[in-house]
């Protein structure tokens, strides 16, 4: 691996756990030669960079992440001479194994392998079919243990074991009676593991780099906007919500984010292989029961802590965006990757399992905005009786006014003030805006406007149509009817232009007043 | 379920319960596989042909010999088996499985012994026992009495005197044969397999300044077929080859899309055999069950490659807001200004370095079995900053058979250098012609129309064109 420059290291205190297995009886054959294995138990250094889904939306569900993370760790190994089996210990349990990239050892890799056949009952059984365990009872009434040897004759569906008696099955006695088996064979592991095969004529001393793809992480861009008393501008702020919903917690990480929209692919992976251990019996129906027995209870399944989702963190999170723009101390920078945008968080944290965090990343205090009540319809269009017109705030994303950076696509929230206290207006979504764009965007709070649509006459391919709009405000609005529908308009009683292929009628409203447009439409 | 029937008829038959030595030896042999000298040949199709090895000690005449350690996934009617005088009769792939269910039913009729263990004192107590039926809970027979295994609830252990012959712990092929020759003789079994596949990943780390970049290809392999093929030969064989079996065919994987521009005529410096390229490893592997292995194929330094933008637009499209263009890394496979290699199908990644110089990931794009000398065009992911809004302006209709369209397409460009895009307006069918554009278009083929716009750093563009549709 050449792509990330090759580092060697001077000799320093050793890092890693060195295993020699020499004939091992009981390890796989491959590794009955002698074989070293050199466990990197964790990162020394890791950088994290979170993807995101570029469908989602609302809050995260930390067990369902559809976004991604690309993680580089750093890692000091000291390998010894000969063949080696490296293994790298503690990375994402959502690694994608073929986007791993291992760098640093130079040519001594030969292959890298993960393999996703993990240390359970059922899965150590299964490696001792055919060879030699202990068969231990303990006594119930006298407490009395005794041990004798046994070959695993079946282990998928219920145990078989022969001993120098003969052939009995595990826990169909009633007995207190388990099976002990002497080593944990070399290709089970207790995670996935990720590991390379390498091999140099004179120990090394290297700093490798690790990188890989892994699934389980998503961000959002969460905007809260503040309106001015005066209406004219808002103070525009932007949380970067990082999330992990993977059991690997990053320590110290540089943290970054990448906005814009990126191309993926369907990888198969291997799911990880466990079982438990399989207790079928013989047929056991006693006279006592009835032909129609109930099933044994099915066994009380131990919640697994790891699962647990930490709920506070999010709660937390939904606080700090209810209220108005906090003071923050951290914010994430950007700066631009290839065609995308990236976010990095200035100082090492702490990317946690199963959790979320949250920083700045947009604050603008004062982005000029003009406001805007749309009426969008068919041309033919009519309304049974009169409805609101939708609130628009209309943005230039431009230094002058304010803004003049990137904006990735998220939600916001819209609050104003009122008694010293935010009020929320409403809430919305916006698309990844670029730099000198024009914004449009819809909190769906209500308009002061309200419309009546209706077709006044028809002959032949000439009909004539009537918009009243009415405002029940004190101050006057502007207002823009937007009117699909490739004909002609003639005769209007009011300027209506063709723009960006609608009819758009662009006036005011005065205040507490109306205004009526009425045209006749010829289709082509 | 028929083999399964015959087997059991003819062990009712012939000699239930075969004897067998008492107890096998209590230590298996250093090695646990019965693998011998093994060779995977892996095509991308999911099928995978394994050719094992084996020496068996042969005794003269009729033998049942068995074969563990072939692949769970095993086409038990693609097996084959040769060796020197060796003549077969019937091979077999026995899934009567050993569990303790089955086994008692084997014992029915015979007898087993009974250790019953006293509650209270720990006291142990033997006796023989004939099982009478095993259904829904076992009857036996003891002396004179007839009893329900475990009525009472005791501890009882059931002691089997063996292993019934025809049970076994895992699926297992067997071959009945019949060799000329006694002591041990090397045989070859050969079998084709699901569960093993393959498919190439690329590494590509593209440098925007100097408009080059590195590529590393890995071969992956991975091993689901429930067996772990030790210390292997092993060949990679880009392409699929016609199976056989109808039921694959639902599983067979889409067609790699897009990518290829134009396909190239260079022929690759690598093993080929009919259409295939072959990539045989270079070393023995050991491939374990449930294990994604990754070899290196390709490493090639300083191709040159160019960040190019595409959009599409769909006829008679037009969007409410600007959409971000395609962003393409466009580069060649050719051994003059290319990677020089033939690129079996897979995942290229693309990684760019941040402003701290660290790699990071860009996008990817899948490619087909790409031959060497093809030009390739692979979308990565949107541009954030270059954006094109189209807009039918206006669509008038000439007369009853004729439409005129015209067309605004407004294209933008945040970024700090000027970007050239690639226009194409989608949906012409052929009879469109374009009455006027305000820049000259490439007319691509019959549907497609292709402006190729420069965008200005921080600038923008706009094209106008007007069509004329007849029907």
């Amino acid at each position: 691996m050449i792509l990330w420059q090759l580092k060697k290291v001077r000799p320093s205190t050793s890092s890693g756990r060195v295993v020699l297995f020499g004939m091992a009886i009981f390890s796989f054959p491959a590794l009955a030669s002698a074989q070293t294995i050199v466990v990197s138990p964790k990162a020394d250094k890791v950088a994290v960079t979170v993807y995101r889904d570029p469908n989602g939306s609302g809050a995260m569900d930390l067990g369902w992440l559809e976004g991604f993370a690309l993680i580089t760790e750093t890692r000091r190994v000291s390998l010894p001479a000969g063949e080696v089996d490296l293994r790298f210990e503690g990375v994402a349990g959502g690694l994608i194994p073929q986007s791993a990239v291992v760098s640093g050892l130079g040519d001594a890799v030969s292959e890298k392998n993960r393999d996703a056949k993990l240390l359970s009952p059922g899965t150590l059984i299964d490696a001792y079919l055919g060879q030699r365990v202990h068969l231990r009872r303990t006594s119930k009434a006298t407490g009395k243990v005794t041990e004798q040897e046994a070959i695993v004759r079946a282990s998928g569906n219920g145990i078989v074991v022969q001993t120098e008696t003969g052939v009995e099955v595990l826990r169909c006695t009633g007995l207190n009676e388990t099976l002990l088996v002497p080593h944990v064979p070399a290709d089970l592991s207790a995670k996935p593991t990720l590991s390379v095969r390498a091999r140099s004529d004179r120990p090394v001393e290297a700093e490798v780099t690790l990188t890989y793809l892994t699934s389980n992480f998503d961000w959002r861009a969460h905007y809260v906007a503040t309106l001015a008393p005066d209406g004219k501008t808002l103070s525009l702020f932007a949380w970067l919500t990082l999330a992990n919903g993977d059991e690997t917690g990053f320590v110290n990480a540089d943290t970054m984010a990448v906005a814009g929209r990126l191309n993926r692919e369907q990888v198969e992976r291997l799911e990880p292989e466990t079982r438990s251990i399989s207790l079928n019996c013989w047929p056991m129906q006693r006279t006592h029961q009835t032909s129609s027995g109930a099933p044994p209870p099915e066994p009380e399944y131990e919640r697994d802590g790891d699962d647990a989702i930490f709920v506070t963190g999010s709660r937390i999170a939904r606080r700090d965006l209810e209220a108005a723009s906090p003071v923050t101390l951290l914010k994430a920078e950007q700066e631009n990757l290839g065609d995308l945008k990236l976010y990095r968080i200035p100082l090492p944290v702490t990317v946690a399992a199963n959790s979320q965090k949250q920083v700045a990343m947009i604050e603008q205090p004062a982005a000029r905005l003009a406001r805007l009540v749309v009426w969008q319809r068919s041309f033919d269009a009519s309304t049974e009786e009169a409805e609101l017109a939708e609130q628009i705030l209309l943005f230039e994303n431009r230094e002058k006014d304010g803004l003049g950076l990137p904006l990735p696509a998220g939600s916001f929230t819209l609050y104003t003030t009122r008694d010293g206290q935010p009020f929320l207006l409403g809430e919305g979504r916006m698309t990844d805006r670029a730099v000198g764009e024009k914004v449009e965007v819809g909190p769906d709070t209500p308009s002061s406007v309200r419309v009546v649509q209706r077709e006044l006459s028809r002959k032949d391919d000439i009909r004539r149509f009537e918009i009243v709009a009415t405002n029940d405000s004190p101050v006057s609005q502007r207002f823009e009817a937007r009117l699909d529908g490739g004909g002609k308009v003639e005769g209007a009683n009011s300027k209506i232009v063709r723009r960006d292929g609608q009819w758009v009628w662009a006036t005011s409203i005065p205040a507490n007043g109306s205004r009526t447009l009425t045209f006749r439409y010829r289709a082509n | 379920m028929r083999r399964l029937a015959l087997g059991i008829a003819l062990v009712a038959a012939a000699s239930p319960l075969v004897a067998q030595s008492a107890i096998q030896p209590v230590l298996p042999g250093a090695s646990r596989t019965a693998q011998g000298d093994v060779a995977v040949t892996i095509y991308n199709n999911d099928t995978a042909l394994v050719q094992d090895r084996r020496e068996l000690a042969l005794a003269v005449g009729r033998t049942v010999q068995d074969f563990p350690d072939v692949s769970a996934r095993i086409r038990p009617e693609t097996v084959t088996l040769t060796g020197n005088g060796i003549g077969i009769i019937e091979q077999n792939f026995d899934f009567d499985l050993l569990t303790p269910a089955a086994m008692m039913q084997k014992a029915v009729g015979e007898t087993v012994t009974l250790v019953r263990t006293n509650p209270a004192t720990g006291a142990e107590v033997r006796e023989r026992a004939r099982i009478l039926a095993a259904n829904s809970g076992v009857v036996m027979q003891i002396g004179d009495r007839i009893e329900v295994l475990r009525d009472d609830g005791l501890p009882t252990r059931v002691i089997f005197d063996r292993v019934p012959a025809q049970l076994r712990a895992r699926p297992t092929l067997s071959v009945t044969l019949r060799a000329s020759s006694g002591g041990r003789q090397a045989v070859t079994l050969n079998y084709l397999t699901r569960g093993l596949g393959w498919s190439a990943d690329y590494v590509a780390l593209f440098n925007e300044t100097n408009g080059l970049m590195d590529v590393q290809g890995w071969i992956t392999l991975n091993n689901q077929s429930g067996t772990p093929y030790i210390n292997a030969r092993t060949l990679l064989v880009a392409g699929a080859v016609a199976s056989a079996d109808q039921q694959q065919q639902r599983y067979r994987p889409q067609p790699p899309r897009g990518g290829m521009v134009q396909a190239g005529t260079e022929t690759a410096n690598r093993e080929r055999l009919g259409g295939f390229y072959l990539y045989p490893l270079a070393e023995r592997t050991t491939i374990a069950d449930k294990q994604t292995k990754q070899v290196s194929f390709l490493d090639v330094h300083d191709a040159p490659a160019a960040r190019g933008y595409e959009y599409r637009n769909a006829w008679l499209g037009t969007s409410q807001e600007p959409v971000s263009a395609n962003s393409v890394l466009r580069f060649s496979s050719a051994a003059g200004g290319g990677l020089g290699d033939a690129l079996p199908a897979g995942v290229v990644r693309v990684y760019q370095r941040d402003a701290r110089g660290n790699p990071q990931f860009v996008g990817e794009h899948r490619i087909g079995h790409t031959p060497m000398g093809s030009s390739l065009s692979l979308a990565t992911g949107e541009a954030f900053d270059v954006k094109v809004r189209a807009v039918v302006e206006e669509r008038t209709r000439v007369n009853d058979s004729r439409w005129k369209t015209r067309m605004r397409y407004d294209l933008t460009n945040a970024g700090p250098k000027p970007v050239i895009v690639d226009l194409v307006q989608d949906g012409l069918w052929g009879d469109t012609r374009i009455a006027a554009e305000s820049m000259v278009s490439e007319r691509k083929d019959a549907d497609r129309a292709l402006w190729r716009v420069t965008v200005p750093a921080n600038g923008a563009t706009q094209v106008t064109a007007t069509f004329d549709t007849r029907y």
